[in-house]
């Protein structure tokens, strides 16, 4: 029988939510044995991981294939898509970690739904999937500019896992990328959205290059039980359709098929020291309040770039007082945010931004330092699609409006289109993670379980400003090239990446580069908390990939992660076998 | 009618103001759907929306949550706020949509938005300072409570607030940050407002678009269930500054 027809298309009639099979629903087509426990507290499993998000679920996957004991714990809930995901805005905001956290500095981030998620998938969850790959020059920013750091790897490290990852997710784009290293793409571009349009139109008048329809990891064409997208420009809201990937349904089906467990609602709250200097597991709070201890031979934290040094300070033990693994004083410094003004032009012509994925087209002409510019690094310029809620706000922020004015405004949503700078900040050690409990002498502030929260300090410094000065008037000028008769910008920044950064030596960060970190020999920490510069790529992908470089490096070390204090730091060989099918 | 009336509460300011027709002056007819897109119904598509979307916009519109956070007294301040912040005197009683108890639920339910600025108390205290500070500025200046000003005095307030230039309350502003305050005030408005089908169908938003999705991506171009836009020019009331330009930050 056809799935579809006019009256029921797509997986049956609208009437009844989807029938209670006992099975989780991922997107209209995806159907899985919903998670099960499979470890007791009491056994002795080979990985615990903290946090199923980016990194995390593809590692639960690589380590469960290679046949590993391995549980993910995730403080939020695993999804049933079809139930409990919705096609609205406000009916989203579960989709985020809305938990307590505090923000200063003299340029406080916006946390929250500007930020990460929660619940298997993580901000893989809600991103909007951009994915470009970070460029060679990313690796060497100290070496090049006397800013920043060095990564502790090269391009050529991370390149065959770009390759796999855009395979894995797959990703759509053009079949030749000309920024960074030129590559291509598995899937064909996207068609446009009229604010892609307005990109294309505006460069096109100033000579500067684009790139339509990607590179996204959205499917242009279905894939295995995965509908291709139907442009309903929700991705930021969690894609219902199952179009855009999210490790929730690109890794972790696989990984419950090869003997993962997943054990959400699970919030860790301290990582388990043990004798010798190693960890033996993590405590954690199940969905009812009540603690547990997981034995463990090793512990990997994904916990996302807050999350992950907030753990590792309230896992402070006796040899750890300042935080576990952090004799380097690093931990929590070096935190980066990238600058995501948006950038707002009024058009005669109606745009309905609110159609196709919010990402669809970019430029990554700016991406570089230029000698001729006063700063150094550079920008993207993307396409973003606010809906009405948050295009409100944009509204309120970037014209100062309320009252009729604002109604005014709102009423002509569909004749303004969005346009996002994506700028390198470079990483500074005074823009950090602390945990509030008072013992920085300013507020403290505990959650629900009593544990002391994120406190996130971040101030621009002159490079930043200038870049975002640069960048945000470029853009203004793209979109008075497409012709826009009212151009107006709000400063916000996106993408939070640091704060637990791999190093070359184990005085200048937290962990090596594979995420092991320097202090306990069965530690690691893998997500974009390891991230030394940023470039200004979406960090998605790069997240992903380091992950499964990681996942080659613990296989091909085995044993000896769990029993062994030496540091092999010889490169793994890049597993193609271990792909989710 | 959106706020449950307590004995001792004074009867708010209502008053009729309309949008005016720009050529004649005449204020225009109240609306069902104010905007230009006359006839569009965004639930009008509810069998074309998965089942748990439909739920949960119907619960939206069906449902009005009471209001359980504010006292009687702040209930009545806060409501002549969100009826300048978001006025709606141009749609018809029917159709308007209820901002406050949205403001009160998630404030009562505790439904933070994930963070709180290190020189911000939290968004519960926030509120009740502001609600003093703004009844305490009515009083200085005009001698009564804000909801008994008329629309142009409870304005010309709320635009000080905008401005982080109040007239007096200084010492109870001081506690926070003003600026912080009216981002948090207009943006909780509105994620109300703009969670709504009707204020959909005013600015011509589609609404939930799953398992359907559209297929006229390019030129603005409207799905054959959407609205061709009609636009026509208004002013707003003659009582109001709210619709004047603000200085723009960049
Ligand atoms: C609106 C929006 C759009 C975005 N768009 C893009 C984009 O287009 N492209 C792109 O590349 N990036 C995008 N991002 C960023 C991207 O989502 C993140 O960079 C990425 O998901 C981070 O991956 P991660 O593995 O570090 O953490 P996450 O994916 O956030 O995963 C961390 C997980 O750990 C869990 N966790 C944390 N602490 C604990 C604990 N103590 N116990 C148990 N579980 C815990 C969390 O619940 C979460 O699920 C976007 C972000 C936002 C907010
Ligand atoms: S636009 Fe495409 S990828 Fe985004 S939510 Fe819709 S179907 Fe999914």
């Amino acid at each position: 029988m056809s799935l579809f027809s006019s009256e029921a298309p797509l997986g049956g009639p609208f009437d009844h939510p989807a029938k209670d099979d006992g099975l989780k629903h991922l997107g209209p087509m995806q159907r899985i044995k919903a998670p099960q426990r499979c470890f007791n507290d009491s056994d002795l499993v080979d990985y615990a991981l903290v946090g199923v998000g980016s990194a995390g679920g593809v590692l639960v996957q690589r380590l469960a294939r290679a046949g590993f004991k391995v549980i993910g714990f995730e403080a939020g809930p695993f999804w049933d898509t079809e139930r409990q995901w919705v096609s609205d805005e406000a009916g989203s905001r579960n989709l985020y970690w809305n938990d307590l956290r505090i923000t200063g500095g003299k340029d406080p981030l916006a946390l929250g739904s500007n930020n990460s998620g929660k619940g298997v998938g993580g901000g893989s969850v809600h991103w909007a999937s951009f994915v470009p790959r970070l460029h060679p020059s990313d690796f060497e920013v100290y070496t090049r500019d006397g800013v920043g750091a060095d990564w502790p790897i090269d391009y050529e490290d991370i390149e065959p896992y770009y390759e796999l990852l855009e395979r894995e997710m797959p990703v759509a784009g053009p079949a030749y990328y000309p920024w960074g290293k030129p590559h291509g793409h598995p899937y064909g571009p996207h068609p446009m959205g009229e604010v892609g349009n307005v990109l294309i139109k505006g460069c096109t008048a100033l000579g500067i290059p684009v790139s339509a329809g990607g590179p996204v990891a959205i499917l242009s064409a279905s894939h295995g039980n995965r509908p291709h997208c139907i442009y309903r420009g929700f991705c930021i809201q969690g894609c219902k359709v199952g179009a855009k990937a999210s490790t929730l349904i690109t890794h972790v089906p696989d990984a419950l098929a090869h003997g993962a467990e997943i054990r959400d609602n699970a919030m860790v709250s301290r990582i388990g020291m043990g004798k010798n200097g190693s960890v033996n597991g993590v405590h954690y709070f199940d969905a009812e309040g009540i603690e547990h201890f997981q034995r463990a031979r090793a512990v990997i934290v994904c916990g996302y770039a807050l999350e992950t040094p907030r753990l590792l300070f309230n896992s402070a033990c006796p040899g750890h007082e300042f935080g576990l693994a952090n004799s380097s004083g690093t931990l929590g410094k070096y935190l980066m945010a990238q600058a995501g003004n948006v950038i707002l032009g009024r058009f005669d012509n109606l745009i309905r931004q609110y159609k196709a994925p919010p990402a669809h087209a970019l430029t990554e002409e700016f991406y570089e330092t230029d000698p001729k510019r006063d700063f150094a690094r550079g920008f993207a310029v993307q396409t973003v699609g606010p809906l009405p809620i948050a295009f409100a706000k944009q509204m309120m922020t970037a014209k100062g409006l309320w009252g009729w004015g604002l109604r005014r405004a709102m009423m002509d949503y569909n004749h303004w289109s969005p346009l996002g700078l994506l700028g390198e900040i470079l990483p500074w050690e005074d823009n950090r993670i602390e945990v509030a409990d008072g013992r920085n002498g300013r507020q403290e502030a505990y959650d629900k379980f009593g544990l002391p929260v994120a406190q996130v300090t971040f101030s621009l410094r002159d490079n930043d400003k200038r870049l975002i000065e640069f960048g945000k008037n470029k853009v203004m000028d793209i979109m008075r090239a497409a012709g826009a008769t009212e151009v107006v910008q709000e400063q916000r920044y996106a993408h939070l990446v640091g704060g637990a950064r791999m190093s070359a030596t184990a005085d200048t960060g937290v962990c090596d580069k594979f995420g092991r970190t320097w202090d306990v020999p069965n530690l690691f920490v893998m997500d974009g908390s390891v991230f030394p510069t940023q470039g200004s790529a979406n960090p998605g992908l790069t997240i992903q990939a380091l992950a499964a470089r990681t996942a080659d490096y613990l296989l091909m070390q085995g044993e000896s992660i769990f029993t062994s204090k030496a540091r092999d730091l010889s490169n793994p060989p890049c597993r193609r076998d271990l792909s989710p099918t | 009618m959106l706020l449950r009336k307590e004995d001792d509460s004074p009867e708010p300011n209502v008053q009729t103001k309309r949008p005016l027709d720009p050529s004649t002056a005449v204020p225009l007819e109240l609306k069902t759907t104010p905007g230009y897109y006359p006839g569009l119904h965004a639930l009008k598509q509810q069998k074309f929306w998965d089942a748990a979307t439909r739920k949960l916009v119907f619960d939206r519109v069906g449902s009005t949550p009471p209001i359980r956070f504010f006292t009687p007294a702040e209930a009545a301040t806060m409501q002549a706020v969100v009826d300048r912040v978001l006025p709606q005197d141009d749609r018809t009683e029917a159709t308007r949509i209820a901002i406050l108890p949205g403001i009160d639920d998630r404030l009562f339910s505790n439904r933070i938005e994930g963070y709180r600025y290190e020189d911000m108390p939290s968004d519960q205290d926030a509120y009740r300072i502001a609600i003093k500070a703004i009844e305490a500025i009515a009083q200085k200046i005009h001698g009564t409570s804000f909801h008994n000003l008329e629309t142009m005095k409870q304005e010309e307030i709320l635009q000080s607030l905008h401005d982080e230039k109040p007239e007096a309350a200084e010492a109870l502003l001081k506690a926070f940050n003003l600026k912080r305050f009216w981002s948090m005030l207009v943006s909780d408005c509105c994620a109300v407002y703009y969670a709504h089908p009707y204020a959909w169908d005013e600015i011509g938003f589609g609404g939930p678009a799953y398992p359907r999705g559209y297929m006229r991506l390019e030129g603005g171009e409207a799905e054959p269930w959407e609205v061709d836009e009609q636009r026509y020019d208004w002013l707003a009331p003659e009582d109001t500054i709210s619709d004047r330009p603000q200085p723009t930050n960049d």
